[in-house]
């Protein structure tokens, strides 16, 4: 078979500045799933196993944008990136300890799926993901920026994480005009809001 | 003159290879065939500097491989991480199994895969779906030009062929000297007035994208 003798040469662990879903999981079957799920050009799927996640982690630069789980516990470098960096984190079965607030855990691999594609086709007003990386306004103009992604992708959820964290995504959005605005809400959760909206309030 | 672009293919069964190079020579493309993973890997060793094939096909069962030194698993983790830009199909009688297919993955995340149970000729058509492609109004011709279908003017350079056959991924580009390529594509594009245009995602990573109205681009080709 075409197993590698090297797995520190693995692909997947080839540093890159694509958009990432990291798939960790015991046997990967979760990761070709998902892999069948995503729109081809919209991400690259890092199956990654514990033992060699955090080194996965580490080559999606900047960081993943996606963390699927199931049925393994968190290593260190992967719950850091979870609690500080605004990252879609879907969990499938029972919840590990350290996973972040915004977290969406899931009973079935079904629901799972439906939701990883919700957030590949997320469109927040003229602001839709790209493919591969950024996001596309309606008139073809790009905006790049993994915490605008994030954004968008988690769209009308959030992330647990300090507002402060979102100071330049925040600028961005002024600048472009793009009619919306960074903003915490009630839950906690810093997400995207209408300017219109967040202006009222 | 022109050099013809690179397809490395990776096959153990002798018949089968030169089956492939015969198909790739006829569309005029340059077979790097090897019969074992460590032949590919000299192959692409050797050529690291005057040449990136804008293709590659895997094998992923090598068991009738003159030489097992090493696995096809070893050639995938070396095209993903020297040549990301290169699409890489890769073909097995068991790409159903999970198992294989997440090792397949992990030595190369962006491989496309082929059941080898579906033969020859469908493994023929689908390179040919992807090389003879056509993006908006511009098709691959020979493998070696691009052409505006409008005007009918062509452009040689093989990074501009690599931007239609990714369409609509992202390519990474290696080099100062294939970035300046790719400029000069998106100038051509733009001085045809093509309904596709080039753009950019910052350190050396392009792709192509179709204007709505005009064109429609084919769907991505995902197994």
């Amino acid at each position: 078979m075409g197993v590698t003798d090297a797995p520190w040469m693995l692909g997947v662990r080839a540093p890159d500045r694509g958009r990432a879903i990291l798939v960790v999981t015991v046997d990967g079957e979760l990761a070709v799933a998902v892999h069948d799920a995503v729109p081809g050009g919209m991400a690259i799927i890092r199956d990654a196993r514990s033992e060699d996640a955090d080194e996965i982690t580490a080559a999606c630069l900047p960081w993943p944008w996606m963390v699927i789980g199931s049925a393994v516990s968190l290593t260190p470098a992967l719950a850091s990136v979870l609690c500080h960096r605004p990252v879609l984190t879907f969990w499938l079965g029972d919840v590990p300890a350290g996973l972040p607030g915004h977290a969406r855990c899931f009973d079935r691999p079904a629901a799972l799926l439906d939701a990883v594609r919700g957030a590949c086709a997320a469109q927040v007003g003229e602001m839709r993901l790209a493919p591969g990386s950024g996001v596309e306004l309606d008139d073809g103009t790009l905006m790049r920026g993994a915490m605008l992604e994030s954004l968008v992708a988690a769209y009308p959820h959030g992330f647990a994480l300090p507002a402060q964290n979102f100071r330049a995504v925040s600028n961005a959005l002024t600048r472009s005009h793009a009619g919306w605005c960074v903003q915490r809400d009630e839950t906690g959760c810093v997400r995207l809001v209408s300017s219109q909206v967040g202006a009222g309030r | 003159m022109r050099a013809n672009p690179e397809v490395l293919i990776l096959e153990d069964d002798a018949e089968t290879l030169d089956e492939l190079q015969t198909h790739f020579t006829r569309k005029r493309f340059h077979p790097l065939g090897a019969r074992s993973a460590s032949r590919a890997l000299s192959l692409l060793e050797n050529n690291r500097y005057s040449s990136r094939p804008v293709l590659a096909i895997i094998d992923w069962d090598l068991g009738k491989a003159p030489d097992r030194s090493a696995s096809s698993g070893d050639v995938l983790s070396r095209l993903a991480r020297e040549l990301r830009e290169c699409p890489v199909i890769v073909y097995s009688q068991n790409i159903d199994a999970f198992n294989v297919r997440s090792q397949i993955q992990r030595s190369h995340p962006r491989a496309l895969l082929h059941d080898k149970r579906d033969g020859d000729a469908s493994l023929l058509e689908r390179i040919d779906r992807m090389l003879d492609r056509t993006v908006g109004d511009l098709r691959i011709h020979d493998g070696t030009v691009v052409v505006h279908l409008p005007s009918l003017d062509q452009h040689h350079h093989r990074e501009a062929i690599r931007l239609v056959v990714h369409h609509p991924d992202i390519v990474t580009f290696h080099s100062d000297t294939a970035t300046k390529a790719v400029r000069r594509f998106g100038e051509w594009l733009h001085s045809h007035n093509s309904a596709v245009r080039l753009v950019s995602h910052g350190n050396r990573k392009y792709r192509l994208s179709v204007t709505a109205s005009e064109g429609a681009a084919q769907p991505c080709d995902k197994a």
